[in-house]
């Protein structure tokens, strides 16, 4: 049983049955909270599943007679989406008049997730790897001076061989030198996207010191044999460090290391502005091993991000007196000597570590869901940390229900100011950064979106440690849907804005933004791949998200999210592919479902719904020379009573998913009819005792890949519903834009 | 107060505010119109209308305006003008509003009070013209004086506290511009009560702001701020409305139009108040 939804501010649901006498109709009424009823008449049947439906699932029962109805009962989940209405006008009379007395008691928008919860584990979390398989220590000292903007590094790297094949060398990044001319692959590859300006002050690291120890306890120089960079290219952040001799499979060798670090004005999620620090990428990081024995190692690309082994890192952070931390990892020792403030980090099972450093942190502590959470904000920056915080008290227990437990004490959220926004939205093992100005309004939720974004990818790149280079997909892609996922669960409809009576999802935004280049490129492939930092931005986020988001919505909620569940708990500090993730989908959802995710991520799948045609004609008895009981009879056309014509329903693009089309008629009356997408079209003849007014296909708008939405309907001619509201609501815009103008 | 002073209460011309509503309502409509013929075109046959726009998430909405953006920045570009234009010209209704409401005991009547309003119109222009230039002339030394405030602080105070003090330091100014505005509907009400020209009206109008700056100003001010929270309020009703038709339609369409309404009587009310402290020369001489 997946996790309850947080309950949406406004009506709940609520349904009863009433229990017919021998002899009479049987009646449902689904009350849908006090404001809406819907009257269902499932007359003459005997068999009622009075439990509600999935969603995606489709109901055939018989509509009653009494008045207009719906196929199917409504559930909270309908009325969340929109789905449903109250048909009758009486009804409508009824419920819009509570409407108003309802809106008038309640506040305005969502509620800062107290008490709301994630509900029911739908797996065994006891059942979890507690850890993963130590590759790579880093015990490193970290000595901050903030003047100088330098950093200047110590320590040991305790490696082992994890793969089957002995290596002769390894590979290091060095990040921070991306940022050390405009040479560097990261500044070279000018594709927009963040970090596309040239920083205002440059960074790099240097290396000091990289000396093997060998068993004896001697140090053996490695330094002089480094390949910092490759012939022809000035890029300096993938290094490699050839070795005395071979490090055999299971072999452990430690490496003594010493750098500095000069940190760039902040760009691209590290650096500095006066004395505020941001350090990530900060310390030389020994590239992935496969298990075949081949490194991950690469540049640092301008879309790319990162790729490592787990292991515990141990960082004692030097930093002036007066300077607050934030940092992977709990503090296990901290104190002030020499009008310095050393704090000693340790974490294990994590393969990154980023700080923070500044003496103008405010923080605020709370313990949410057995972890310590710990928001570091400027000052002024009150009520954003605020909402920060009110995000997390939502997000922490809802994605470790979803997603398996929360498996680190701690964990930080840095909250920069605006004029140092790029060290903002960014994800470190335990630490993320959020995103949004002080004067964020109510109702705008970025600071609410970044940060429960950020907090997904604990999972998404996290605990599930994908190649981010090779298959940014796998995190970014993912996680994008589990930040919709959980924004809908908190937030309902308006979770992306609720102002002023207009409430946008985070949902409709991503499938909005990824129509524009799903065409251009395949969503799954590397970052460099990618041709522009738009492309990416559109696909790799908004894309993923929205065809997981059209995937939940088409087959069914628990099945997509219970998909992702699994595949995030079996491969919970292991390093999957895309493979791995469309078995798990083909194993929850089926072959189908699977074939389709693979051909929406690789093959630029795509799909549009298009009502070709909507008929309507006065029915007509059949006409003709009839040859019947050995008499010939001549019959005229004539018309009967009643109406028929047919709708014609056509699918276009790559991508099969199965559908509804509901028809309208001139009584109020519904119909709906299921389309399994198979085929380019299907055609729908229809009787009935009204005339048709049109028809929809998709109307619940599960489908949020259709490419378009305005050739989802057709009227029969001369009628529709015209623009009423728009006319409404744009005079009203435009009367008080006159006012504000007007003498 | 002389009682030809005191006939000048808006509560005694509904229906000269309802003209003014009227005339307003009447230009929303010409100006939206470009942005509902281009909805009608998009979801006019299917068969809720333009309701799935309005359905909470927006995603259909949203799908429009992305489609459709070139025309959608065409409406936005067409309607603009158009409101400008209105501004200009809604001088005259406003005007015959303050011609009615000054009557003195004898309502001119719609065909009075439109004369009235034309021949105040070149008046009322250049008044126009001088406090809109006065008032942009304050708002960007406001701006400015916020930007350097801000710019001077920020490494000091940091980001929030810097843009706080900027905000404080733009507040005069913006009580200045209130001050000009109110001083504006003032000379409009000399214009009207001495049928002075646009400097006499200026001079006449800071003259009466300056016998008493915080009645007048608590009087501009109380009714500028009610005329706002139904904006507010009724905004956030209208999603929980919205997406519907029929009577909740016409419900939501209430509502918007009272909220129209009432700004429209607020200041009327304010203006109102204008005319009363501007009374006719001769009544001032006499009153003396």
């Amino acid at each position: 049983m997946r996790p309850e939804r947080a309950p949406e501010r406004g009506p709940s649901a609520a349904r009863h049955d009433e229990a017919a006498r021998p002899g009479q109709k049987r009646c449902r009424t689904v009350r849908l909270g006090r404001a809406r009823v819907v009257h269902i008449d499932a007359a003459g049947r005997d068999e009622l599943d009075p439990a509600p439906l999935e969603r995606g699932a489709h109901d055939p029962r018989r509509v009653g007679r009494h008045g207009p109805r719906i196929e199917r009962p409504g559930t909270a989940d309908d009325l969340r989406h929109g789905r449903i209405r109250a048909d009758d006008s009486r009804v409508r009379t009824l419920t819009s008049a509570l409407a108003v007395v309802l809106a008038l008691a309640t506040s305005s928008t969502g509620h800062d997730g107290r008490g709301a919860t994630a509900g029911p584990v739908p797996f065994d979390d006891a059942a979890l790897p507690q850890h993963a398989a130590d590759v790579v220590d880093y015990t490193l000292r970290a000595s901050l001076d903030p003047t100088a903007h330098m950093v200047h590094g110590a320590g040991t790297i305790r490696w082992r061989n994890a793969s089957t094949t002995a290596v002769h060398e390894i590979w290091l990044h060095l990040y921070l030198n991306a940022f050390k001319n405009d040479r560097s692959a990261f500044l070279r590859e000018r594709v927009g996207g963040r970090g596309s300006q040239a920083p205002e002050d440059w960074g790099w690291i240097d290396l000091r010191t990289l000396a093997l120890r060998d068993p004896g306890g001697r140090t053996i120089d490695l330094l002089g044999g480094i390949e910092l960079r490759r012939p022809g290219d000035d890029d300096e952040t993938d290094a490699r460090v050839p070795l005395p001799r071979d490090v055999a499979p299971g072999q452990t060798v430690e490496i003594d290391v010493a750098f500095d670090d000069r940190m760039p004005a902040v760009v691209e999620r590290t650096g500095y502005r006066g004395t505020f620090h941001m350090v990530g990428q900060w310390f030389p990081k020994v590239a992935r091993l496969e298990p075949d024995g081949t490194w991950a190692h690469f540049p640092f690309h301008h879309l790319a991000e990162f790729y490592a082994d787990f292991g515990t890192y141990d960082v004692t952070l030097d930093v002036p007196a007066g300077y607050i931390i934030g940092a992977t990892g709990p503090t296990v020792d901290a104190r002030t000597e020499g009008g310095r403030r050393i704090e000693r980090h340790v974490q294990g099972d994590i393969h990154d570590f980023a700080w923070t450093a500044w003496d103008r942190w405010r923080a605020s502590r709370e313990r949410i869901d057995g972890v310590d959470v710990t928001v570091l904000a400027p000052p002024g920056f009150g009520d954003i940390a605020e909402r920060d915080m009110a995000a997390l008290r939502f997000a922490l227990p809802y994605e470790s229900a979803m997603y398996g437990r929360y498996p680190y004490p701690v964990l930080t959220v840095v909250h920069p100011q605006e004029d140092a926004g790029e060290a903002g939205g960014m994800e470190y093992p335990t630490l993320i950064t959020s995103a949004g100005p002080w004067a964020t309004p109510a109702g705008v939720f970025l600071p609410e979106i970044v940060t429960v974004h950020e907090l997904g990818h604990q999972w998404f790149y996290g605990l599930v440690a994908t190649n981010e280079a090779a298959w940014p997909v796998l995190d970014e892609g993912l996680n994008q849907f589990a930040e919709v996922d959980a924004m809908a669960r908190w937030r309902g409809e308006g979770s992306a804005a609720d102002v002023l009576g207009l409430r946008v999802s985070d949902a409709a935004i991503q499938a909005v933004s990824s129509n524009g280049a799903v065409h251009d490129e395949p969503v799954a492939q590397p970052a460099a791949a990618f041709s522009s930092g738009a492309n990416y931005g559109r696909l790799v986020y908004s894309r993923t998200a929205a065809v997981l988001e059209t995937l939940a919505r088409v087959y069914g909620d628990d099945a997509v999210t219970g998909a992702l569940g699994l595949y995030a708990r079996r491969f919970r500090f292991e390093h999957p592919g895309p493979d791995q993730l469309i078995g798990v989908f083909a194993e929850v959802l089926g072959d189908r479902v699977a074939a389709t995710l693979r051909a929406a991520l690789f093959d630029r799948g795509w799909v549009d719904y298009v009502v070709e045609s909507a008929t309507s004609r006065r029915g007509t008895a059949a006409a003709g020379v009839f040859d019947e009981s050995g008499k010939r009879e001549t019959r005229p056309s004539r018309d009967e009573t009643g109406w028929e014509g047919s709708v014609l329903v056509a699918r276009r693009g790559t991508l099969e998913l199965p559908v509804d089309i509901e028809l309208s008629f001139e009584d109020g009356s519904a119909r709906r009819e299921r389309w399994d997408g198979e085929g380019s079209s299907t055609r729908i003849a229809w009787h009935g005792a009204s005339a048709l007014r049109g028809a929809v296909v998709d109307p619940d708008d599960r489908v949020m890949i259709d490419m378009n939405l305005e050739n989802n309907h057709a009227g029969v001619e001369g009628r529709g519903g015209g623009a009423p509201l728009t006319l409404e609501r744009a005079t009203y815009w435009a009367q008080l834009a006159l006012q504000a103008v007007s003498p | 107060m002389t009682s030809e002073q005191q006939d000048a209460r808006a509560r005694k011309h509904p229906l000269a505010i309802l003209g003014v509503w009227t005339w307003e309502t009447t230009l929303a409509w010409i100006a939206s119109w470009p942005a509902v013929s281009l909805v009608r075109a998009a979801y006019g046959s299917h068969p809720r209308g333009d309701a799935p726009l309005w359905t909470p998430g927006a995603h259909a909405l949203l799908d429009l305006l992305w489609r459709d953006m070139h025309g959608a920045s065409a409406t936005a570009r067409g309607a603009a003008p158009v409101l400008v234009v209105a501004a200009i010209a809604g001088l005259v209704p406003m005007a015959s509003l303050m011609v009615t409401m000054a009557g003195a005991g004898r309502t001119p009547g719609l065909v009075g009070s439109v004369a009235g309003g034309l021949r105040a119109f070149l008046a009322m222009a250049l008044l126009l013209a001088i406090a809109t230039a006065a008032e942009a002339l304050a708002l960007g030394a406001g701006a400015f004086a916020a930007y350097l405030a801000e710019a001077w602080t920020h490494a000091g105070l940091g980001e929030a506290r810097a843009q706080q003090l900027g905000a404080a330091v733009a507040l005069p100014f913006l009580v200045l511009v209130a001050a000009m505005g109110v001083t504006h509907d003032l000379a409009r009400a000399a214009v009207v009560r001495r049928s002075a020209g646009g400097a006499r009206a200026l001079v006449a109008g800071a003259a009466a702001f300056r016998a008493d700056p915080v009645s007048l100003g608590w009087s501009w001010a109380w009714r500028a701020t009610a005329s706002m929270a139904p904006v507010v309020l009724v905004g956030a009703l209208a999603d929980r409305l919205g997406g519907h038709g029929g009577a909740t339609l016409v419900l939501l369409a209430l509502l918007h139009q009272g909220v129209v309404f009432g700004r429209v009587a607020l200041r009327a009310s304010w203006l109102a108040v204008a005319l009363r402290r501007l009374a006719p020369a001769h009544l001032d001489a006499s009153a003396r």
